[in-house]
């Protein structure tokens, strides 16, 4: 049976580390979605040298590790005078990665309109960006919003990672608490715990979502 | 007000327009026919930019249209353009709808683009629908909604494109009706249908157009009675006896 006197004994720092998962997942939500949404139009608009800077962008930091963003903002910046702390790098490091996954599920939302909304839209004199802002993304968003829960649910994982430069999330409060407790698997199972506190509602109101747009289609 | 000349199109190696010549002028209602996949589209298109010529020149009230310099955007707020399947955006009502453009092209303050979107729901029949999203009223209807969408910007000519094939028969009638009205108030038109009876009454010059090439440019009263190009007539009857 799990020994919960490490959670009473320690619950301030679990709930320092859950306060700042959260955190940093919401900002990292809320800036790779902006920041997701413009590589999307970048990817997409008549001008090449956009596209390509999208490409670039997305396939590189899709395919590398996000370990390796974190790090190099954590203990590169300093090199060049930006001192980062270990939450601003950390989240900074989530939306740089996140980002080129929700570009992708934007991009396909934005396929999914069908292209005679732009047409009206462009023959009525509005501009490329007036025609997405106004007409192109409010219709995709329907389409995107699984995606992207599924995208956030992720994030609030791969949030673990930032442990390793000392970001005050959950997980490096576990490591923390381990250290001090010589005690591994109650702690790590109780920090899952908060993890599903997290992640399983999310789930469920993604699973909700979808089968609510699914309806209204 | 709108003129090609020795206008060529091209998608890829495939000719789709061959030495366009063809001059409308301002308050004509001209009314495009031809087989399916002869050109009409894309000769409609090319004249608002949404395909651009390959060869020859393109006028719009004077101005190249594939023009480097030409500001497409500006263009574009002279030309109506309605889509045989309407294309209204179905997260807008039909009032959000119109005053898109007005709003944000024209730089109409919200009051006075309502305003003028009443007005032209009103003209098009359907004053009560401007609460209503597209997805709630008739393909008649949200084709009139198109028509009065493109005439809220109080464009110089407006461009249809079939703009009643995607209908049941029974509202046919009451898209053309509209049309008919504007082209009976000096609205430069230029319309692909094959409704005769709409070309009839109020078209100026019918054009007939296959495999990219304009064949004839006629009278309507003369084309239906007599088509000079043995196609045209081949054409005619197909239709005739559909
Ligand atoms: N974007 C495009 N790319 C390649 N071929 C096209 C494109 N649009 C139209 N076409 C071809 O050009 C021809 C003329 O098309 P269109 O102008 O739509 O004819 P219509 O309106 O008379 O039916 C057709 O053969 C069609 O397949
Ligand atoms: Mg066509």
């Amino acid at each position: 049976m799990l020994d919960f006197t490490i959670l009473t004994n320690n619950w301030d720092m679990y709930v320092e580390g859950f306060k700042n998962t959260l955190l940093t997942s919401l900002l990292a939500l809320i800036g790779s979605f902006l920041f997701g949404t413009l590589l999307a139009v970048f990817r997409i608009a008549p001008i090449k040298s956009l596209n390509w800077i999208g490409t670039i962008y997305v396939e590189f930091f899709r395919n590398i590790p996000l370990l390796i963003i974190a790090f190099t903002l954590y203990a590169g910046f300093p090199t060049l005078g930006i001192e980062l702390d270990g939450f601003q790098a950390g989240t900074i490091a989530l939306i740089i990665y996140t980002s080129a996954f929700i570009s992708e599920a934007v991009r396909a939302g934005i396929l999914s309109v069908h292209k005679g909304q732009t047409e009206a839209a462009r023959s009525s004199g509005l501009t490329y960006i007036e025609t997405m802002r106004y007409v192109v993304l409010p219709q995709a968003i329907k389409i995107v919003i699984p995606p992207l829960g599924n995208q956030f649910i992720n994030l609030v994982k791969n949030s673990s990672i930032l442990s390793v430069i000392a970001a005050g999330e959950l997980m490096y409060q576990a490591d923390l608490i381990s250290a001090r407790t010589y005690v591994v698997f109650d702690v790590y199972i109780i920090v899952a715990l908060f993890y599903l506190v997290i992640t399983l509602p999310l789930s469920y109101g993604v699973n909700y979502l979808e089968k609510r747009l699914a309806k209204s289609n | 007000m709108i003129e090609f000349k020795h206008a060529n199109k091209y998608f890829g190696d495939f000719q789709v327009l061959k030495d366009i010549n063809l001059t409308i002028n301002k308050g004509e209602v001209v009314v495009i026919i031809g087989p399916s996949g002869s050109g009409k589209s894309t000769l409609l298109r090319c004249i608002n930019r949404l395909e651009t010529i390959s060869e020859g020149s393109l006028t719009v009230n004077g101005i190249e249209v594939n023009n480097k310099n030409t500001d497409v955007n500006k263009l574009r707020r002279e030309i109506g353009m309605v889509f045989q399947h309407f294309y209204l955006y179905p997260h807008k009502t039909v009032l959000d709808n119109i005053t898109l453009a007005p709003i944000k092209a024209l730089g109409k303050s919200k009051e006075e683009a309502q305003k003028i979107a009443h007005a032209y729901l009103k003209k098009v029949g359907i004053p009560d629908k401007a609460n209503s999203f597209p997805s709630q009223i008739s393909g008649g209807q949200q084709q009139r909604v198109a028509i009065a969408r493109g005439l809220a910007m109080h464009p110089e000519v407006m461009l249809f494109d079939e703009p009643t094939s995607a209908l049941d028969p029974e509202m046919i009638g009451e898209v053309l009706d509209v049309m008919k009205s504007l082209a009976k108030e000096g609205m430069t038109m230029v319309v692909v249908t094959h409704e005769m009876g709409f070309a009839r009454e109020v078209a100026d010059r019918i054009i007939f157009i296959d495999k990219g090439q304009i064949l004839e440019d006629a009278d309507p009263a003369e084309f239906y009675k007599a088509p000079k190009e043995e196609r045209a007539k081949l054409f005619l009857s197909r239709i005739l006896n559909h």
